[in-house]
């Protein structure tokens, strides 16, 4: 349990990588092999530092930021529609578990999406944005929608939906006659 | 083009199933029947001259001429030739041809398989063969080759006719023209005897005349007349006319069969002998033997109410008498003699209820004697004739065996003490078969009608009793599981009776009570090849009745048979064969009634008629009257059991075609025989209403129209006549549907309507409720002679079509698709169509082979296949009755809730037994390998995480 503690001492290439060797003077005639970054002097850091300081957005700057994102947010599902369509189509109306399982996500991902709206929109969320991103989450929940309809669209091509007579036919019973004839001879 | 024609046939072919090459010969049985075999014509002989082993021939009551191998008692070859009262048989010695002659047909056969080598009819019509012997030497010379055969013809043309042996060209003839009743010929080495009764014109006795003629030429070498008057009335007071002994002889009896009297045949004495025994003799059978090279020793059998005796007499040839050697004791009971020869030596083998004895015509001595065992299928019967062969070593028999018919129609053959097999020939004459619903099931049926009628709670209280019931069983189950599931693995050989038809899980063990033209009754296990369960003689219940056809009806528990001669039905117990006196009507009816009107209708006088319910003198509701010029034929219902699964017809597009069903549908056959004309009227037989109308033209109304309804569709088939339309001879088979409406998704004019009324009609009547008929008719290269459906439990599995084909003994199932009449005419089907499994129409349906459910079995002389329901819902029972027996089962949509016979129940035991055996060894491993895991492993495991993620970090930046 003791040598917990103590983490065992350092391998020599360890060292070697903590302690770099002193950058040579540099010779301008031989170009840095590509790739290599040298390690910035003191004073170059210094100045690179003093150049990342910029000044901080203000508070309305953020929140237009924030819509726009939960803008690129709420459009996102409607970009993969036709890549799904495709898909779909591609797949087939044949009942084989690939293209049910790619309608089953695609009736997963909008309902799971919907449910955790509140939760995809929390980063963007405060008291002044609240107010603005409503139509950004009903566009959401829209183009989601549009995913729904195209798996249901997918699933009806299956033939899958209960949508003709026939799906109904076990329900219909045979009309119940009110006479029965037979021959004399099954007496 | 080609392409698609390809395609569309593989489309059409490939739901269409055969019998499986490893299901044949277990899923079904044949009984290979040849009818009662005629003493006279059945004998052993060797099938050519250098044979080891002798085969059995005979010709049957019904005509049919077989052979029957005697080791086993299969049916080695078999002719049936017509139903005919004068059949007859010889064969030459040393011949490979054997000659029948039934009707007017004279046939050889080859002896060893059964093909025949000549046929000659004879040319007058209303003539038959009355009686045939071989020739089997001429002027003392045996002709090697083809010997002979002499024929007797009696009827429209009279005469004797000899044939020539090779290929049946008629050698000569000699017509009788003296109005003699021609009875029999005999031949002898050097003549031909011709015997005829010759009966004066004043009535009384006839007189024996006996004409020799000569071989060569068939004139009339001499005739005389021996005065027989006083005994000879009829044919049948002549008992023997000795067929090729070398000594012919001709013995009758008085009416009384008080005396008996025998000629040598060839000279005009006549031995007088009076009947040995003091009570009145039933029957006198004289036993000779035929060959050419025996001793001329006969045999006298005396058959009493009582018991059975007989004397031996000898001939001296040299002074023409005959003798009485010694006499046979007299036995109680019934018995039979049959005649045997061992080169010279003659050997007579008496056949008793329980025993077997020899003896050798020359003294009295038993020479062999066997007690026989009993068997099950002989149980109660007697001997009624036989035929024998005797082996004999140092003057005692060291073996016989003879082939008996016994009383209760079985043809068995007893070899020594044993019954090596037996034949059920008295089922050859079946007339009518039915299902027999075995009384323990139906009470399980009962109980669930039961609960189904009760509330819930009461239901299933009755439920829980009824469970807690049927646990009384459990002990012997228990016991029984260790045999079961060891049967299951190994696969059974039980021997079936009642017990196990009512504990078979599958319901391929069914009863078919089967009645025969003889009035006897027998029970056939069809799951267990067709085993006779039981069978009975009808003549023990009704003594007096002669039974002609009689009908089966089958009831809860039993069946009620019907025949002309009855005066009221008869009602045996299914299970057991035994007699039911009282009889429980109210659950006897053939259709459950819900809050029905019951209307009966029936033939009566060339007229279709209804009745307002099931008495006979219930009101007339309707009259259905065929055109003039057509007579009612025959008609058609729909089963008392058609479950429908659906009530449409789904189609590729998934729209609804709603079936017209429609219980009271009954289709008529009416013929108009002057105008070759067929008409098919389809009514509603609750209302008399006629719904669909068809007439063919051009068609033999002579030849069977059969039919068949089923569901919302039915079929018929007919023949055309070739001389009145002028087209070609051939069969047709037409297919038709009923629809409520033509239009999908369309219930027609009755609408969503839960129930109808065709008696009492709603606003919306007339023509628009008849049903929507789609028919197709189909050219068939067959003619069918019977048609039925195949019967599943739901109704769920497709049907087949069930047609027997006389002309090639055979029956075929046509796949329900086949005949689809929604088959596309002229042109391909489309995509939708394709997936409803319809093909392009063609006119012409060819029997496919793999239809046929018979496969190597030839079935001849069927007269109905009756179809039922069996365990399991993919699976319908067939059994085909007749002349022959014949049962299968089919799965016209293979049998998907059956484990098939390649699935191997020993290696998934295994597999299960080592993944238990594997779990086992693996489980204690694994969780020894967990608790060996201790936090130092765990920490170690972090640190060394720890130090890669700080070289990580160290290296990246």
């Amino acid at each position: 349990m003791s040598a917990v503690a103590q983490p065992p001492p350092p391998p020599q290439w360890v060292l070697d990588l903590n302690s770099p060797p002193v950058t040579k003077p540099k010779n301008p005639s031989i170009p840095d092999p590509p790739g290599y970054t040298p390690a910035l002097t003191r004073k170059e850091r210094a100045i690179s530092s003093k150049q990342s300081t910029r000044k901080q957005p203000t508070s309305e700057e953020t929140n237009t930021l924030k819509i726009k994102k939960a803008w690129e947010l709420a459009i996102a599902p409607a970009k993969q529609l036709p890549m799904n369509a495709f898909g779909m189509y591609m797949t087939g109306n044949s009942l084989q578990i690939f293209s049910i399982f790619m309608v089953f996500t695609l009736f997963k991902t909008p309902v799971m999406a919907v449910l955790n709206l509140q939760k995809t929109f929390a980063p963007f969320e405060n008291p002044e944005t609240s107010g603005r991103l409503i139509p950004v989450k009903i566009t959401y929940i829209l183009c989601n929608m549009l995913m729904l309809a195209l798996g249901i669209w997918k699933v009806n091509a299956m033939g899958l939906l209960p949508t003709t007579r026939s799906d109904w036919l076990a329900w219909e019973a045979e009309r119940d006659w009110s006479e029965r004839a037979i021959p004399r001879e099954w007496l | 083009m080609r392409l698609h024609a390809a395609l569309s046939l593989a489309a059409c072919l490939a739901p269409v199933l055969a019998v499986f090459e490893d299901d044949a010969h277990h899923i079904d049985f044949h009984h290979a029947l040849l009818g009662l075999p005629k003493h006279e014509a059945t004998f052993f002989s060797k099938p050519y001259a250098a044979s080891k082993a002798s085969l059995l021939y005979t010709v049957s009551q019904n005509g049919t001429i077989g052979a029957v191998n005697p080791k086993d008692g299969a049916l080695v070859w078999r002719s049936p030739l017509g139903p005919s009262s004068a059949a007859h048989l010889r064969f030459g010695e040393e011949q490979d041809v054997i000659i029948g002659g039934v009707g007017n047909r004279i046939v050889a056969f080859s002896a060893s398989d059964g093909r025949i080598v000549w046929e000659t009819n004879l040319k007058v019509d209303g003539s038959a063969v009355q009686d045939l012997e071989i020739l089997e030497q001429e002027d003392g010379i045996t002709n090697p080759e083809a010997k002979d055969a002499i024929i007797l013809v009696d009827g429209a043309e009279q005469g004797v006719k000899r044939v020539d042996g090779k290929t049946g060209r008629v050698k000569w003839t000699l017509e009788e023209t003296s109005g003699d009743i021609p009875f029999q010929i005999s031949t002898s080495p050097t003549t031909i005897y011709y015997i005829s009764l010759h009966s004066p014109l004043l009535g009384g006795g006839s007189k024996l005349r006996v004409s020799s003629l000569s071989p060569i030429t068939g004139k009339k070498i001499d005739s005389y007349q021996l005065s027989s008057e006083a005994e000879i009335h009829t044919k049948d007071n002549i008992l023997f006319a000795g067929a090729n002994t070398a000594t012919p002889l001709l013995a009758w009896t008085d009416k009384a069969h008080k005396v008996l009297k025998v000629n040598i045949i060839g000279t005009k004495g006549i031995s007088t002998f009076n009947t040995p025994i003091s009570e009145p003799v039933e029957k006198i059978v004289l036993h000779a033997p035929n060959r050419l090279n025996s001793l001329a020793h006969f045999l006298v059998e005396y058959q009493t109410a009582t018991g059975h005796s007989a004397e031996v007499f000898h001939v001296d040839l040299k002074r023409n008498t005959i003798s009485k050697a010694y006499s046979l004791p007299q036995l109680k009971g019934k018995g039979t003699f049959a005649t045997s020869t061992a080169n010279a030596n003659v050997y007579f083998t008496r056949i008793t209820t329980d025993e077997v004895t020899v003896v050798s015509s020359v003294s009295h001595g038993i020479i062999g004697r066997w007690t026989l065992k009993g068997s099950s299928a002989l149980a109660g019967a007697y001997p009624v004739h036989a035929v024998s062969e005797v082996v004999v070593k140092d003057n005692s028999a060291s073996a016989a065996r003879s082939a008996v018919l016994f009383s209760n129609g079985q043809w068995a053959l007893v070899r020594n003490s044993d019954i090596a097999w037996s034949r059920p020939e008295f089922l050859s004459t079946t007339t009518s078969a039915v299902w027999a619903e075995l009384p323990e099931e139906e009470t399980l049926a009962h109980e669930l009608e039961v609960e189904g009628h009760q509330n819930v709670v009461a239901a299933y209280v009755h439920r829980v009793n009824r469970h807690i019931k049927d646990l009384e069983h459990f002990p012997a189950w228990l016991q029984n599981l260790p045999t079961r599931i060891l049967g299951n693995l190994v696969g059974t050989t039980g021997d079936s009776t009642i017990d196990d038809i009512q504990h078979d899980t599958f319901g391929f063990h069914k009863l078919v009570v089967l009645a025969t033209e003889g009035g006897h009754l027998a029970a056939l296990d069809v799951g267990a090849k067709g085993k006779i369960v039981w069978s009975i003689d009808l003549h023990q219940f009704a003594p007096e009745a002669s039974f002609s056809s009689p009908s089966l009806k089958a009831f809860r528990g039993f069946v009620e048979i019907k025949d002309p001669s009855l005066t009221s039905p008869l009602l045996i117990n299914s299970t057991s064969g035994s007699q039911i006196v009282d009889r429980d009507l109210t659950s006897s009816s053939p259709v459950t009634l819900k809050d029905q009107k019951l209307i009966t209708f029936d033939l009566v006088d060339g007229e279709l008629k209804g009745f307002l319910g099931p008495e006979p003198s219930a009101e007339v509701a309707w009259t259905f009257t065929a055109p003039p010029g057509e007579k009612i034929a025959s008609y058609t219902a729909r089963p008392a059991k058609d479950p429908v699964a659906s009530i449409g017809k789904v189609l590729g597009d998934r729209r609804v075609l709603y079936k017209y069903l429609n219980p009271n549908l009954v289709l008529v056959t009416a013929l108009a025989e002057s105008a070759h004309k067929v008409s098919i009227y389809l009514l509603d037989s609750a209302s008399g209403q006629l719904l669909h109308t068809v007439a063919h033209y051009g068609v033999d109304t002579s030849r069977p129209i059969p039919s068949t309804f089923s569901e919302n569709w039915f079929s018929y088939s007919f023949t055309i006549d070739a001389s009145s339309s002028g087209a070609a001879r051939g069969y047709q088979l037409v297919v038709s549907e009923l629809y409520e409406s033509p239009l999908p998704d369309d219930r027609g004019p009755l609408g969503a309507s839960s129930n109808s009324s065709t008696v009492q009609p709603s606003e919306v009547r007339g023509e628009a409720t008849k049903p929507h008929v789609l028919s197709q008719s189909y050219q068939i290269p067959e003619e069918i002679s019977h048609m039925t459906v195949t019967q599943t439990r739901q109704g769920i599995t497709s049907r087949e079509l069930i047609v027997t084909l006389p002309a090639s003994n055979s029956i075929v199932g046509i796949p329900r698709q086949v005949i689809d009449p929604r088959r596309p005419i002229g042109r391909e089907p489309t995509t939708q169509e394709q997936s409803e499994g319809l093909g392009k129409y063609v006119p012409m349906i060819l029997f496919d082979p793999k239809w046929h459910l018979n496969h190597v079995y030839e079935v001849i002389g069927i007269r109905g296949v009756i179809t039922s329901e069996s365990g399991v819902e993919s699976t319908s029972l067939v059994f085909a009755y007749g002349s022959d027996l014949f049962g299968t089962r089919v799965a016209p949509s293979f049998a998907f809730d059956v484990l098939g016979k390649g699935f191997n129940k020993i290696q998934m035991t295994l597999t299960v037994a080592a993944l238990f055996v594997g779990v086992l060894f693996v489980a204690p491993l694994v969780s020894y390998l967990f608790e060996n895991i201790t936090e130092e492993d765990i920490l170690a495991d972090k640190q060394l995480q720890v130090q890669r993620k700080q070289i990580n970090t160290l290296w990246t930046t």
